[in-house]
């Protein structure tokens, strides 16, 4: 066995790495403890981990959303001079693999269903993930102000794109004046979108009330 | 340990949701099938001294089918108002939640006054939706014409709506034997109140009007059997020869005006072949820009008058060709057919429309100024020809046997709207159409 026999210094230095691997584990079970019970995320059932490819995306007009609040992190970690090498370290690991297989299975790649409508999320909006929800809005959303908008074949033939912010009540009403921040070059395109919002108006419930973005292409010109 | 399962997913989420955190979609919005705004034409106050229950009620219907012409609205029908049939006054500003509700997209509201000799009209476009006054505006006309008031109006709130003016008071040229011979005649955009221009009872072809629509430039026979140019003037009883100072032993095939009216493009016979010349509308200056042993013929100029297409069969058939208006950097345009004729420059520039043969008919194609897009706007079995533009590049009109004889047909550019302008009237052929009304 003397072959298998590491010696003192070397058996010291093995205890101290898993030491310090013990204490990096409960550092960040400590810190994962830390985190408020409330989630201030309100997150989706479904969400997209890669953007879709689509044509480069309409500049995005909307008024930021308020930033959401980041997990509390403590400044400073201090890892314990002679740490215990405590039982349950492999277990948490373990616990941890079993539960990320879980989370990527959840995530779509055994659920054909939920990569589809995450693809479809991510479609709707340009590019941009968004759960389902917001997705399901943007399709009702799209389907009704279409349906209001009457375009004359003269547009319909021109390479036209307007921007506009609408400032939607959380009942879908649109509040005051559409804003056009990217102009056609065309006004009385420009006049016929902001015209067709009013008509529009109740839109569907948004998922939030404020401003949302609406870019308005003719058919064939996006 | 749910709780900390819990904050295990939600830590592992929110590193997978960066953007959308941030920002909010933007909802991409594309078209659907609504191609014209409804719009509720009120019967417009008869404020005449004399006021008559049936003039406003025929003004508004002359209106309303001037509307409908343009294919940008559809009017409703005064059953459905439910805001006032009958303007109250021209400035009084409406209820739009009245007619936002009967799904009116505009309203047209206004006062009429027939006076001795002449009718006045007033009137204000509203777009309902966000309940604002788009035009207000005063057109007169002698008493006769109360029709070409109505059209004019139609013309504004066309305009108003989307940026380009309709062209219901506009008129068209053409020629028709209906009468024994092909003379040149005028007719309205709808087809109405056809009238003959000449009636010299020779043969009289290829009408092309002036850009101020005060003349017509034609070529007839009726001088020494041998075609001629000739200008007829509004006002003027008899119309003379446009270019009497050239050779007049020369033929004169053809001519169109420029965009300026100063300057003509002209088919003249040289060297015992068909070519291409400019000269100043007074005869001055003449300039031979083509200059080769092919038939070249059909000049049409550019919108900005530096360029001029035209059909050449110096390749061996005909084909479309454009050169600057100097004569200088021919190419040719068309490659796809063996029969092209008949180019039309667009007013806006970015068409050029032909006619084109294919199984010994012709039908009518669009390609754009560069070569790089070429695509049929009508076909038909029966032969359809000649096309020319509306003023305002939307619709177009051509001459077609599709019912036995010739008629001269309209459509729009996106190819609806067919509407058949002559009816049982002999063959009618060579359509022009007339420029804005000013």
């Amino acid at each position: 066995m003397v072959g298998f026999d590491l010696g003192e210094t070397r058996r010291r230095e093995a205890r101290r790495a898993l030491a310090l691997s013990a204490g990096a584990h409960l550092v960040l079970l400590g810190l994962l403890l830390a985190i408020p019970e409330t989630d201030p995320v309100v997150l989706p059932g479904v969400i997209a981990v890669e953007l879709v490819a689509a044509p480069s995306p309409p500049r995005r007009v909307a008024r930021r959303p308020e930033p959401i609040a980041s997990p509390p992190v403590p400044q400073k970690v201090v890892l314990p001079e002679e740490p215990v090498l405590p039982e349950p370290v492999v277990d948490l690991e373990k616990e941890y693999q079993d539960l990320m297989a879980q989370l990527r299975e959840e995530l779509g790649e055994v659920a054909p269903e939920l990569a589809a409508a995450r693809t479809e999320a991510a479609a709707e909006s340009g590019g941009l993930a968004v759960s389902p929800e917001v997705a399901a809005w943007i399709r009702s959303a799209k389907i009704h102000v279409r349906s209001a908008w009457v375009l004359p074949p003269g547009f319909r033939t021109q390479l036209l794109q307007t921007h506009v912010a609408v400032d939607l009540a959380a009942g879908g009403s649109v509040i005051g004046e559409p804003r056009v921040v990217r102009r056609s070059g065309n006004p009385w395109y420009d006049e016929n979108v902001v015209r067709a919002i009013q008509k529009a108006s109740p839109l569907p419930a948004p998922p939030e009330a404020g401003e949302w973005a609406f870019v308005f292409v003719p058919e064939d010109s996006y | 340990m749910a709780r900390v399962l819990s904050l295990l997913g939600a830590l592992s989420l929110a590193a997978c949701w960066p953007a959308a955190a941030q920002e909010r979609p933007v909802v991409v919005v594309t078209p659907g099938t609504e191609h014209r705004y409804r719009v509720a034409v009120q019967r417009f106050a008869d404020l005449s001294s004399q006021p008559d229950s049936s003039r406003a009620l025929s003004f508004r219907r002359d209106l309303v089918e001037a509307l409908d012409f343009s294919s940008v609205f559809v009017s409703l029908d005064l059953g459905a108002f439910l805001g006032p049939e009958v303007t109250e006054a021209v400035d009084a500003p409406p209820i739009c939640s009245d007619w936002v509700q009967i799904g009116a997209d505009a309203l047209v509201q206004g006062e009429i006054r027939a006076m001795t000799g002449r009718t006045e009209a007033e009137f204000s476009v509203w777009d309902t939706a966000r309940c604002r006054r788009l035009l207000r505006r005063r057109h007169a006309a002698p008493a006769g014409e109360v029709r070409f008031v109505a059209r004019r109006i139609a013309d504004d709130v066309a305009e108003a709506f989307t940026g380009v003016r309709g062209v219901a008071a506009t008129e068209l040229s053409f020629v028709s034997d209906r009468g024994g011979t092909p003379e040149i005649y005028v007719m309205d955009a709808d087809g109405g109140h056809p009238r003959s221009v000449t009636s010299n009872g020779s043969i009289n072809n290829f009408p092309s009007w002036s850009p101020d629509g005060k003349s017509i430039l034609y070529t007839s026979y009726r001088s020494g059997n041998r075609p001629k140019l000739f200008l007829t003037t509004r006002g003027r009883r008899r119309s003379g020869s446009l270019l009497p100072r050239l050779n007049s032993d020369l033929p004169q095939y053809r001519a169109v005006f420029d965009p300026t009216g100063r300057m003509l493009a002209a088919v003249l016979s040289a060297d015992g072949a068909a070519e291409i010349f400019t000269v100043r509308s007074n005869g001055r200056r003449l300039r031979r820009l083509t200059k080769n042993r092919a038939i070249d013929i059909a000049p049409t100029w550019s919108p900005d008058g530096r360029r001029i297409a035209f059909v050449s069969d110096r390749s061996g058939s005909p084909q479309i060709y454009i050169m600057d208006a100097d004569g200088r950097n021919v190419r040719r345009l068309t490659y796809q057919g063996t029969y092209n004729t008949h180019p039309a420059w667009s007013p806006e520039g970015g068409w050029i429309v032909y006619e084109t043969r294919l199984k010994g008919q012709f039908d009518i194609w669009l390609i754009d100024p560069e070569g790089n897009v070429n695509v049929p706007l009508v076909s038909h079995p029966r032969s359809d020809e000649s096309p020319a533009w509306a003023p305002n590049g939307r619709k177009l009109a051509f001459s077609s046997t599709r019912r036995g004889a010739a008629d001269i047909y309209i459509i729009d550019l996106s190819g609806d709207n067919l509407r058949r302008l002559t009816s049982r009237a002999g063959h009618n052929t060579s359509p022009a159409w007339g420029p804005q009304p000013r």
